[in-house]
């Protein structure tokens, strides 16, 4: 719960945490190791200098410290694990959905942990996902095109066997689909962030929401233009957000451009922990104004109330969360308590 | 060091093709031997992941333009740091394709996609220098009526316009586009004519690209810095002065 000066209450959903093993006993290969070296360039790059972490404390951290920076530190009510398993890179999953299960339990209606698939993965992996609705009841998936399997690069939305996992997606009721595009290699002569079969799936899938992380970045002109024809595409703001403290003028115009092509009603915040606390995240956020020039060129502003929206009224709305029953539900929880 | 510096001066004409800088601009150039009349050049990127396809652009372009030289016979390029580096290193520097090169994961070569970046350049080259424009009190209408002789008649530029006009007409020249004085200063890519009405969305379209590019700029820049941290080879210094000339 963030606080206002004059007392206004914010319920927050950091839509994009992870608990990650990149530890070298984990490491499966150099690309593991390059993996991680590549996050802590991005966390060194754009954090705060009080809030940089040693290199080993990011290669793994315990449950105690994400739950501590997410929700002590961090004003966060609620957090959504998007986990990712890299497992040509890590022995064990990179973000493994069991561990976040363990966590779920603990903290009654704090985390909400999402799955993952990848259609590389065939039947085996419609089973699975079968299995990860009805054990852990997901809502939702994280989906990473770039990963690699064997001497595939990557895959695409629109594949074939992607469309079946879509569409089992559905008949599931895992309704959030959080697309994360990285340099995808198939094939290997098209862009490799190309965000186009984004624009496909949401159009043959429209009872499925689909949220890319990173709003495109760095091809937001391609996403924007998608989110203007495809009402069920949404932006993460993850990698995006830390840019207010190091380049707040780009951060306003990419928020203004988000405002003006995709609208406040489809943005949803998200630090990316642990690449960013979203502590200081959300501090800078809420102080955060867009310039006059700005609003005056795209017409947009960031008022309270839209701020409200991307904190955490559009998330709660795809996850079927009822903000005021979740308050009540949480105000007298161990985390409630220990504040 | 004649010869060094005319290597540098070739190399400051290879942009990086997502973000329309040169890699002596970007620093992306890390050493650079030459014995006799064989030139190695070592280039490396802002992360191990950087797109495979992006980095073979670049390592053909490198190899390509010190190749220009008259007194060069041989020129060994070499990507660092890179999950696809052994690959691009032979494939370039023994002048396969891009397909050639990766068989199993390219449908074609890289043509498209050089031509679909060369776009968003113009674009966003087109759209600084109308916001330049804008700023300095031009309207719409007075813009589009501009011939490329008013564009140079303009009173108003300072140091900035004029390298914002340099960038816009040496793209315009690259896209067959001519700059003849009577002709219109500010035409679509395709060469087609802009209209008063659709005007605003055309530049809301071409802001967008063009706020991409830079961001991505930045970003890969910041991780650039993070990821070495050196300093810069002093002839990249040189051209990082006069890259803008060069484009």
């Amino acid at each position: 719960m963030f606080k206002t000066a004059n007392g206004e209450e914010i319920f927050v959903i950091d839509s994009h945490i992870a608990l990650w093993d990149a530890s070298p006993e984990n490491q499966l290969n150099i690309h593991g190791e390059q993996f991680i070296n590549c996050f802590y360039d991005y966390h060194k790059n754009l954090s705060p200098a009080q809030y940089l972490w040693p290199k080993e404390k990011f290669l793994k951290y315990d449950a105690e410290t994400l739950i501590h920076d997410v929700f002590t530190k961090g004003y966060a009510d609620m957090a959504i694990f998007q986990p990712v398993f890299l497992t040509d890179f890590y022995k064990k999953p990179f973000g493994d959905i069991e561990k976040n299960a363990e966590l779920v339990k603990m903290y009654p209606g704090r985390l909400i942990g999402n799955g993952s698939f990848d259609p590389r993965d065939g039947e085996q992996g419609l089973e699975y996902l079968e299995f990860m609705a009805k054990t852990y009841g997901i809502k939702g998936v994280k989906l990473y095109t770039a990963e690699w399997r064997g001497s595939s690069r990557g895959y695409k939305l629109t594949d074939p066997w992607a469309e079946r996992y879509l569409a089992k997606c559905e008949e599931l009721g895992i309704v959030n689909i959080h697309a994360h595009k990285g340099p995808t290699l198939t094939p290997l002569d098209r862009d490799a962030f190309d965000v186009a079969d984004i624009d496909g799936a949401a159009s043959n899938f429209p009872g499925l929401n689909f949220i890319v992380e990173h709003c495109g970045l760095p091809r937001l002109e391609d996403f924007c233009w998608i989110a203007t024809q495809e009402k069920n595409v949404y932006a993460g703001l993850s990698v995006a957000m830390p840019f207010i403290h190091t380049r707040p003028r780009y951060f306003a115009q990419i928020i203004s451009e988000l405002l003006y092509w995709v609208g406040e009603d489809r943005m949803l915040f998200g630090s990316d922990y642990a690449l960013w606390e979203p502590g200081w995240l959300i501090e800078k956020f809420m102080a955060f104004e867009l310039p006059e020039d700005l609003k005056q060129e795209t017409g947009t502003d960031l008022t309270l109330a839209v701020k409200r929206k991307i904190l955490g009224e559009n998330a709660a709305r795809l996850y079927g969360i009822d903000i005021a029953a979740q308050k009540s539900l949480l105000s007298q929880d161990k985390l409630a308590v220990s504040r | 060091m004649q010869q060094r510096e005319e290597v540098f001066k070739k190399l400051a004409l290879v942009n990086d093709p997502e973000l329309d800088r040169s890699l002596t601009e970007l620093e992306f150039i890390n050493e650079v031997t030459i014995q006799d009349s064989s030139v190695t050049v070592s280039f490396r990127l802002p992360t191990y992941w950087c797109s495979t396809n992006f980095a073979f652009i670049m390592a053909e372009d490198i190899r390509d333009r010190v190749s220009e030289l008259p007194w060069v016979s041989n020129v060994v390029v070499r990507l660092e740091d890179h999950c696809a580096a052994a690959e691009i290193n032979e494939g370039v520097s023994s002048r396969k394709s891009f397909f050639e090169t990766f068989p199993n994961m390219a449908k074609g070569e890289l043509q498209e996609l050089r031509e679909s970046f060369r776009i968003k350049a113009y674009f966003s080259r087109q759209e600084k220098l109308i916001q330049y424009l804008i700023r300095s009190g031009l309207e719409h209408a007075a813009i589009l009526n501009l011939t490329i002789q008013g564009l140079s008649e303009l009173p108003f530029f300072e140091a900035e316009g004029t390298v914002l006009a340099e960038r816009y007409l040496a793209i315009r020249e690259e896209f067959g586009q001519g700059n003849q004085p009577e002709q219109t200063a500010f035409i679509r890519p395709d060469g087609s004519e802009l209209d008063p009405e659709s005007f605003p969305d055309y530049l809301a379209s071409a802001r967008l690209i063009r706020l991409s590019m830079e961001f991505n700029g930045h970003h890969c820049q910041g991780l650039f810095q993070t990821r070495y941290g050196t300093e810069p080879l002093s002839e990249m210094e040189a051209c990082k002065n006069e890259s803008s000339a060069f484009v």
